[in-house]
């Protein structure tokens, strides 16, 4: 707010005032009156007003100054409010007070959806720990009973699909959900591998298992889906005969990178780069098998929420490569 | 079938019925003893005075929880506890491992990995008691030092062979696939492909061979293999 512009906002005002002292002044004039009287006058008339002015200048300008410099340099702007001090001249509170109370609407009403986000993945926690119990009895009794190698296959599927919605509700959260803590990257590839040992063997899929000799700073468990989501897929897209999957680890200055290589069908080039993205299914989800596109797109989520970075690279016909990278420098695995 | 682990016996304490009894059943097919609890509002008395070797202990459970019953356990028993549970957070797993449990198993359970955590805890905490020597017809085959003897002749054995000679000896008269093999294997982290079986399957059967056993092991076309 410069001066000159807030004078020129009093335009109006000011422009009657002199017209009006004028007309005074000339009539003055023409009775006769001393012209040092109709100076003064003018003096009386005039001085009080732009001092009046100057000091109104004054106090608007500190506030609306402060007012434009927080609202440029703020990183939340609703914060606005809280930061400024209160004005004291009228239309400043008038509007100083609005703007306070629509932050307090807006503050409360995004309270309520975070209760209510809380609420229901509390809800789908709690499901997906129920669905468990007759998940596993389902099990045990097919495997008792001896019955149908299918049925078991289909109760496996529906467990992974399960824990998809465990893990996007894990990651939605707006609190941190997760633990960090030093394992072995070796392990959690061994857990994922005997969890998928059936797919291996029934498929006849080679595994080829490099020596993986690195401790990384994760989320186990997490770490533990994400990688069982891109083993889960290279089996899904193997292409027989001779399929292999190949997990290895290499080990940076900075960062460690495991790599899950397969020879499966790979992904198309329009394809490749938007396999990440929510519901994508491009062309092997549509013709090789049912897909949601939601393995890939919570791998992204969850790699985000760890500070791993995970690609991807494919050739079709030829096979796909997902590298997951840790970082070693332990501040940047947590959370600013 | 003959299970060197036959003469445990495992406290399986899960509220739920089915689950209880398919689990009783299984762990009993693999040669275990069972028993369970139906009420739960005395376990810690009737944990007291079971001769169990190993509780398997569900944590949703009526009147008191798991964990708590594992730590009231701890106070007064060094039984091995495995906590079987439906949440899977690394949260979980950390408590019931500060709370005494030697191991953690979520639901819904591979049975695979179920047995083999069964077996490694037992042979771990019961060590002197389960037999590292395995014998068929006069064939020993001592697991610890992983060889083979016949006839005053001994031979060594890889770690594939000894594990694919186990699991054919503790299924001997069965037909065993070659699926069930690899399972087995990979179940213990070996992983080995179908070509690889084959040529452990080779030089196993030379070695047995050579120490003067003949066709120890028999192939059936299509079904797999059995030591009869």
């Amino acid at each position: 707010m410069k001066m000159i512009d807030y004078f020129l906002g009093k335009a109006t005002f000011l422009a009657i005032n002199v017209a009006l002292f004028s007309i005074f002044g000339i009539i003055l004039w023409k009775i006769d009156v001393n012209t040092f009287m109709i100076v003064l006058l003018g003096l009386v008339w005039f001085a009080p007003l732009l001092l009046a002015f100057l000091l109104d200048y004054v106090k608007k300008h500190s506030y609306y100054q402060n007012l434009v410099h927080y609202q440029s340099s703020l990183d939340k702007k609703y914060l606005l409010p809280e930061m400024l001090d209160k004005p004291t001249f009228l239309e400043g509170e008038i509007v100083h007070e609005a703007i306070a109370d629509a932050y307090k609407q807006m503050h409360e009403h995004i309270n309520e959806y975070k209760r209510e986000q809380k609420e229901y993945q509390e809800y789908i926690e709690t499901w997906v720990h129920e669905i468990k119990t007759p998940l596993a009895s389902a099990k045990l009794i097919l495997h008792n009973r001896d019955l149908d190698y299918g049925i078991l296959e289909e109760l496996n599927k529906t467990e992974q699909y399960v824990e998809q919605v465990l893990y996007f509700a894990r990651s939605s959260h707006v609190s941190k959900d997760y633990l960090i803590s030093a394992f072995s990257l070796h392990e959690v590839v061994n857990t994922v591998v005997k969890r998928n040992a059936k797919d291996f063997i029934y498929k006849k899929i080679k595994l080829d298992l490099g020596t993986i000799r690195q401790v990384v700073y994760s989320d186990k468990k997490w770490i533990e889906f994400i990688i069982n989501q891109i083993v889960g897929n290279a089996i899904k897209y193997s292409k027989e005969p001779s399929a292999e999957i190949k997990i290895s680890s290499m080990s940076f200055e900075n960062k460690v990178q495991l790599q899950i290589q397969d020879n499966g069908i790979g992904i198309g080039m329009k394809d490749v780069s938007r396999v990440f993205d929510k519901g994508f299914t491009g062309e092997n989800g549509r013709v090789h098998s049912k897909s949601t596109g939601m393995g890939l797109y919570l791998c992204k989520r969850l790699a985000k929420k760890l500070h791993l970075r995970i690609s991807l690279v494919s050739e079709e016909g030829v096979g796909t490569m997902v590298l997951l990278t840790f970082p070693i420098n332990k501040a940047l695995i947590i959370e600013k | 079938m003959s299970n060197p682990m036959s003469d445990f016996e495992i406290l399986i304490i899960e509220d739920d019925k089915k689950i209880r009894e398919e689990l009783s059943y299984y762990l009993k097919n693999i040669g275990y003893k069972t028993n369970t609890i139906n009420d739960f509002q005395n376990i810690l008395l009737y944990v007291r005075e079971s001769s169990s070797n190993l509780i398997l202990l569900d944590i949703n459970l009526p009147f008191i929880d798991g964990y708590t019953l594992c730590r009231e356990i701890r106070k007064e028993s060094d039984i091995p506890i495995i906590i079987v549970t439906s949440r899977d957070s690394e949260m979980d797993e950390l408590m019931s491992i500060n709370l005494g449990a030697d191991d953690f198993i979520t639901k819904p359970y591979n049975l695979q990995i179920l047995s083999a955590r069964i077996e490694a805890i037992l042979k771990r905490i019961y060590k002197s008691a389960s037999p590292t020597i395995l014998s068929y017809e006069g064939l020993k085959l001592d697991i610890a030092k992983g060889k083979i003897y016949y006839n005053e002749k001994e031979e060594i054995l890889t770690k594939n062979e000894l594990k694919i000679l186990h699991f054919l000896i503790l299924h001997k008269s069965t037909i065993v696939s070659r699926e069930d093999l690899m399972e087995y294997l990979w179940s213990s982290e070996l992983f080995v492909d179908d070509n690889t079986l084959s040529v452990n399957m080779t030089r196993l059967r030379k070695k047995l061979e050579d120490i003067g056993l003949t066709n120890p092991i028999e192939t059936r076309r299509g079904l797999g293999y059995i030591m009869p």
